[in-house]
């Protein structure tokens, strides 16, 4: 069961912890890199403690992707392995160059798929399955194009279908709003001392 | 053909479920009153919530940032701590 709670005790505390590493890491960073070392402290905090959101540890596979999008990256190396430290990093690391074979070889699929023709003999079967009822057809194709938006929307929802996709989301989103909501208060907490 | 419709509804159930608890979420969920929406509006509501999300993480990262800068560099968490607890 989701308790919010833990999680935002858990997301405030691991917030501070990243920002605290972004800033001493931020010292010779430009304005961008700062603003993206930010970013990406409260996307890993969130990810770190969405794994303690519930009664019993839980992993989310939206946590996993956005860790692994983040690690993907050659120059967030030291931020990350002063955040999640050097094991924590080498997983999210290994998980990165998985997703990235993952995709490639879900491009290679579908192209092979396409150029076999096979994809044609697909979609005229299941239009000739569904002529009787066009106007639900054309209804299922717009909920099929509005559920690849998702997947892009939602870190790792490329690899998600139908109901996991579903239930991730709704868990991705109610961490979304706790991640504004704590982030805000950490900028109204600070803005009296700048008077 | 029957073995394939009983096995899909008992998803179904769980997608209707889903499907509410996700309507509940949105922020229109206040206005319309607990009328279903279609299945095409809430999601194309969702997308946009999540990307509307996304734009307030970064404007907050940008603010954040701006703050940060402001502090002393050895401890900003320090700071912020105890402007928290003020």
């Amino acid at each position: 069961m989701y308790a919010p709670r833990k999680f935002k005790k858990a997301f405030m505390a691991q917030l501070l912890v990243s920002l605290r590493a972004a800033g001493q890491a931020s010292k010779s960073m430009g304005l961008r890199e700062r603003r993206d070392a930010v970013r990406l402290s409260s996307d890993v905090a969130m990810a770190l403690a969405s794994a303690r959101a519930g009664e019993a540890p839980r992993s989310t596979a939206w946590a996993r992707a956005l860790v692994a999008r983040h690690a993907a990256e050659r120059r967030n190396e030291a931020l990350m392995r002063r955040i999640m430290g050097g094991a924590g990093y080498e997983m999210a690391a290994a998980a990165a160059r998985s997703r990235k074979e993952a995709r490639s070889r879900r491009i290679v699929r579908r192209s092979r798929r396409v150029c076999s023709g096979a994809e044609r003999k697909r979609r005229s079967s299941l239009t000739a399955a569904s002529g009787r009822c066009s106007a639900m057809a054309a209804a299922r194709r717009m909920v099929k194009a509005r559920l690849q938006v998702l997947r892009s929307l939602v870190p790792g929802g490329e690899a998600l279908r139908g109901l996991s996709l579903l239930s991730e989301t709704l868990d991705y989103v109610v961490c979304l709003k706790t991640q504004v909501e704590l982030m805000q208060c950490l900028c109204k907490g600070s803005r009296p001392k700048l008077g | 053909m029957s073995s394939r419709r009983s096995r899909a509804s008992v998803s179904e159930e769980e997608i209707n479920e889903l499907i509410s608890r996700l309507q509940t979420l949105l922020p229109s969920a206040r206005r319309r009153g607990g009328s279903q929406a279609s299945t095409t509006k809430l999601l194309k509501e969702t997308c946009s919530y999540i990307k509307s999300l996304h734009r307030e993480v970064d404007d907050l990262s940008d603010r954040l940032s701006d703050l940060m800068a402001t502090m002393d560099h050895n401890s900003p968490g320090a700071e912020i701590i105890r402007s928290l607890l003020r």
